[in-house]
């Protein structure tokens, strides 16, 4: 009897729009926020393959209490020659990298200082380029991430001004590297001379003799060095993984928020219908309709209504993601719009949509067909 | 001797007023029997329950105390959903005002007890076809209601009526709606249907015209019957 259905919805055209926009809506916010999300945790669990699993991150301890402004804002105080020095001779310590990590426009990217041999610590010795290759350790230059190429508007042999100071772009890195979209990498020598940072460092990887010894190592440095704070990359992903559920209870939060309101113009829909179709439901029961015909007709619309709704939002979305990714983010892969997310959402807004539409088409089923009949 | 299509014995039916515990009794033991291939008109004044009598009689309204056999089965103790199945298979009703489904079709119309039934769209609208025929209205197949007079779609409703090929058709003021000739064609079929199909035909009428008519006329007032009469000499 689905052909019923149909020619209700079509009977009502500008009810069936409208209610559908609401479904649109609400799906469009769930899938364009939570891609948001779905993309930061797909990037988090990728730095967790690239960057080994036994890697310990060392910078100064700092108390949040002491962060003003904008996390971006916010530059750790160095590690100094002799601490370096220190922890490099500690038993158990196969090598320490020292790196001079700075944030710029406004946090939107990376500068990493790294001696240009140990950049496998970084996770970076696979990256692909686009144009050019890795500065030197003696080369004056800097390799930069594709957008930032395209913010920025240079090419290789271009330069690009760092604390005042000319450097020359030497390599730009295969579009979509995924968390290397938003890095460049310049040696670290180089980086000493520009930030002014003679034999420090921002951070310290550590790479331990064997994998079993990183907690005892982790434990072993912050001991010997209190002003030191040392991570493994499992607490670094814990750190990661917990902004990232904030983020998606947010998203989700506020996706929720717009499907109860899509929800509620369901409710409404469907129970208009049903009310202006008491005559309708009245001759089907007269007729010989069993309850299941009935509500099996309002359910049916309710579902044409929601999946229809919900494939636009999802359409829609990929439509936003990828202006939110191209336009506003400048070429990254950020947002992401996973099968999981995709499925979820459409599943999501047919389900709520169901349930919604449970009481409607349960005032139809209890339609009497005599009064509904006589009086309309 | 026939057998007997609809018993009801000593069937009160109570109805609420608004909800504001004043109740009327719309029938107040009634018992009547109806035999296969009788043509019964009910007739009384409105509100003496002449409409009530045949929705019970019909399975579309179920009594509060007494008992109902259709065909044999008792149906008062019948579910909603039994109830539902058997007027779809056993019983066409014709309503004063047709009630046909506007958005519908004649024949899609027509086709809906079938459907309901679980045959296919294809095959219920040949045969939705082949009765639109039976009540000559071959031009009419894919009109929608509004398209079409009171007497077309009230004979629509009739093609629907038998689509299933029920035992019996009851009318509740089947003229009611209609002026004097298309009435007349209607009764005709009716009355067609019954002689030539033998199908058991209750019509409930305020026409005392109407009713001389029929085989029998059951008089009601006040919830009772009043007279119940075989009509031997009646003028067709």
């Amino acid at each position: 009897m689905l052909d019923l259905a149909v020619k209700d919805l079509k009977e009502h055209k500008v009810r069936t729009v409208l209610t559908t926009l609401g479904v649109i809506i609400a799906i469009t916010a769930i899938v364009s926020l939570g891609s948001v999300s779905a993309g930061i945790n797909e990037m988090v669990t990728e730095s967790q393959s690239i960057v080994g699993s036994d890697v310990i991150f060392v910078m100064k301890s700092f108390d949040m209490s002491d962060m003003s402004g904008p996390p971006t804002s916010f530059e750790l105080e160095s590690i100094k020659e002799e601490e370096i020095e220190s922890i490099r001779s500690m038993s158990g310590v196969k090598r320490a990298v020292p790196i001079i990590s700075k944030m710029l426009g406004g946090g939107f990217f990376e500068i990493d200082g790294i001696d240009m041999n140990e950049i496998d610590i970084f996770g970076a010795a696979d990256i692909q380029f686009k144009e050019g290759g890795w500065p030197d350790n003696d080369d004056e230059g800097i390799a930069i991430g594709y957008p930032i190429s395209q913010a920025l508007d240079v090419g290789v042999g271009d330069y690009i001004v760092l604390n005042k100071k000319d450097v020359e772009v030497m390599g730009i890195f295969e579009e979509e590297s995924g968390m290397y979209d938003m890095v460049a990498l310049m040696p670290y020598s180089y980086a000493e001379d520009v930030f002014d940072m003679e034999g420090e460092a921002t951070q310290l990887m550590i790479e331990p003799d064997d994998v079993s010894i990183v907690e005892d190592l982790k434990n072993a440095i912050e001991e010997d060095h209190q002003d030191l704070d040392a991570m493994t990359m499992a607490d670094a992903l814990a750190m990661a993984r917990e902004m990232t559920d904030t983020l998606s209870i947010m998203t989700f939060g506020i996706g929720g928020v717009a499907s109860l309101v899509a929800a509620i113009g369901i409710i409404i829909t469907m129970y208009t219908s049903v009310l202006e179709r008491r005559r309708q439901i009245g001759i089907l029961k007269a007729v010989g309709a069993v309850r299941w015909v009935i509500l099996k007709q309002i359910l049916e619309e309710s579902i044409i209504i929601s999946l229809l709704g919900s494939l636009i939002g999802l359409g829609l979305s990929f439509f936003f993601v990828d202006m939110l990714n191209n336009v506003l983010l400048g070429g990254t892969e950020l947002a992401l719009i996973t099968p999981t997310l995709a499925f979820g959402a459409v599943a999501y807004g047919v389900i709520i949509t169901v349930v919604f539409s449970l009481y409607p088409a349960w005032i139809a089923v209890k339609t009497d067909p005599i009064d509904a009949i006589r009086n309309g | 001797m026939k057998e007997i299509l609809f018993r009801l014995d000593n069937v009160w039916k109570t109805y609420k007023m608004m909800g504001k515990g004043v109740e009327t009794n719309a029938l107040r033991g009634v018992s009547v029997q109806v035999k296969k291939g009788e043509y019964v008109a009910i007739i009384g004044p409105s509100g003496s329950g002449k409409s009530t009598l045949m929705h019970v009689m019909g399975c579309l309204d179920s009594p509060n105390k007494g008992r109902v056999f259709v065909d044999g089965k008792e149906t008062s103790t019948l579910s909603e959903d039994d109830l539902a199945r058997i007027r779809r298979r056993k019983i066409g009703f014709v309503f004063q005002s047709y009630n046909l489904i506007q958005g519908l079709t004649a024949a899609e119309n027509v086709a809906l007890p079938m459907r309901l039934d679980g045959v296919g769209k294809k095959d219920a609208l040949k045969k939705a076809e082949k009765y639109l025929l039976r009540v000559g209205l071959k031009e009419r197949l894919t009109h929608k209601p509004n398209q079409m007079s009171g007497g077309e779609q009230q004979r629509v409703a009739i093609a629907r009526s038998l689509i299933n090929d029920p035992e019996a058709i009851l009318g509740d003021e089947p003229t009611g709606n209609l002026d004097t000739k298309s009435g007349m064609s209607v009764i005709s079929l009716l009355e067609e249907l019954n002689k030539k199909e033998k199908k058991t035909v209750v019509i409930v009428t305020h026409d005392s015209r109407l009713a001389a008519r029929a085989d029998r006329e059951i008089h009601i007032k006040d919830g009772n019957i009043d007279q119940d009469r075989t009509n031997h000499n009646h003028n067709k």
